[in-house]
């Protein structure tokens, strides 16, 4: 990655994904997500507050050998609803998937209330409505309760 | 077409409601026109947590139908100190008993219910959820006395926001038309966000006091709940807000001739003795209307109505 003439030069990788348009300073917390860390066997480029024509400033995440599972998608879209989604094959684009928050999840973080079914040895998950999308407002199937963005901020 | 299971009185109707009140309404002017409704059925009461009214009025409302009893009254009794699940324990219930009755300390226990019960479950109180039966018992006491619930100025004063009795009362309420609500409770005992976003979504509107001397003139209905000491995290904070309304002859003297009293009961301290003997009290009467209430519930949800 170098940066010359104000233009960002990231080389391009040949199989992955590239998450783009991530809000500034969130890049570091979509690897958390994913589950990449210093044992990630294949090349990670990340690029933070990166001049961008639509959002001012902008994160970048490459991941070689990686691609995103629903559920990995899903909870991108809570951290970073704005990002879009390329999956790369051969160094080609293949697919492009602009994030949007769901309706509704499941298996996604746990209940706020330690007295929620979901919260004990039943056989079911997690499972929660969105009420709101900004700010973001959970609201638990099972109990009711509300995930607050703050509560949400901690626990994604 | 009912549900097969009863876990709240938001997602129930209102015709609903009104079907189980006039059916409630025929049995209590005539329970021995029911006493052999349900022979041979029986009702499996699974309490998870400590009851004397729901328990007891659900199992005396079974055995004045005809039908048997058969179950637990806490925890410690049932293999959940093994660690079985509230899923396997409705499984097994399943092949137990034709209708069952569960209160348990977890909340949404209904949903559970929904994915392993095959045989109608019936909530005796979740948490600090709702308790819907409660509830409609309390409707039903409301209307006894004033033949309609539409209209009424009801407060509702005490722990809004552990009382699980609360969110079903005012879950029931958003049906009827015109309820002029007062919710009485310190600011630390006030609803909580997910039953207020629920009323709101219901375009339901309330007003918030700390006082009941502001309003007790215009009430029809003061719905006076208990301090719930066993769902406090913090004992500290139980301690600092007992004992915060109790009220006496003196605080209703001003009341309307037609006011009544009404509480899930138990009481601690309340609502003092001195207002018992009062014509204002109907307490007692309320605990009562849960055996007419359950009677109806049980017949209803085992399709003998």
């Amino acid at each position: 990655m170098s940066e010359s003439n104000d233009k960002l030069i990231v080389t391009k990788i040949q199989d992955g994904t590239v998450i783009d348009r991530i809000p500034p300073g969130k890049a570091l917390k979509i690897l958390e997500i994913l589950g990449i860390d210093s044992n990630y066997p294949y090349t990670v480029a990340l690029a933070m507050r990166v001049a961008s024509r639509k959002m001012k400033l902008k994160d970048v995440v490459k991941i070689r050998g990686r691609a995103l599972t629903p559920q990995d998608t899903q909870k991108l879209s809570f951290i970073a609803p704005t990002a879009t989604v390329n999956i790369i094959v051969d160094y080609k684009v293949q697919e492009k998937q602009n994030l949007k928050i769901p309706d509704h999840v499941e298996d996604f973080v746990d209940c706020i209330n330690p007295n929620c079914v979901s919260n004990s040895h039943e056989p079911i998950v997690s499972s929660f409505d969105v009420v709101s999308k900004d700010p973001l407002i959970l609201r638990c199937v099972y109990c009711d309760r509300l995930l607050e963005q703050k509560y949400l901020n901690r626990e994604l | 077409m009912i549900q097969k299971h009863l876990f709240s009185t938001r997602t129930i109707s209102k015709d609903f409601i009104e079907q189980i009140f006039s059916l409630a309404s025929k049995i209590e002017s005539n329970p021995e026109l029911f006493s052999d409704k349900c022979k041979g059925k029986i009702l499996a009461t699974l309490f998870f947590e400590p009851s004397t009214r729901t328990r007891l009025s659900f199992e005396s409302a079974m055995l004045r139908l005809g039908g048997q009893i058969l179950g637990f009254t806490s925890a410690k009794e049932s293999s959940a100190v093994k660690g079985e699940s509230i899923a396997d324990t409705l499984r097994m219930i399943n092949y137990y008993s034709h209708i069952a009755v569960i209160r348990h300390y977890i909340e949404g226990v209904g949903e559970i219910a929904k994915n392993f019960a095959s045989i109608p479950v019936i909530s005796g109180g979740t948490g600090s959820q709702e308790h819907p039966t409660q509830a409609l018992l309390d409707l039903y006491s409301i209307k006894k006395e004033f033949k309609e619930i539409d209209n009424l100025n009801i407060g509702v004063m005490g722990d809004l926001l552990y009382g699980r009795t609360i969110p079903s009362l005012l879950f029931a309420l958003t049906k009827y038309n015109n309820i002029n609500l007062h919710l009485i409770a310190p600011p630390a005992l006030r609803l909580r966000k997910n039953v207020a976003l629920r009323l709101k979504e219901n375009g339901f509107r309330y007003n918030t006091e700390e006082n009941l001397k502001d309003i007790i003139t215009e009430l029809d209905v003061l719905y006076m709940t208990r301090i719930q000491k066993e769902r406090f995290p913090d004992p500290v904070d139980y301690e600092r807000l007992k004992g915060v309304y109790q009220i006496s002859t003196e605080d209703i003297k001003n009341a309307k001739d037609r006011f009544i009293i009404l509480h899930p009961l138990p009481r601690v301290d309340e609502i003092d003795y001195a207002i018992d003997k009062t014509k204002h009290s109907r307490y007692f009467e309320q605990a009562l209307n849960g055996v007419w209430i359950r009677m109806a519930l049980i017949l209803i949800y085992l399709g003998l109505d």
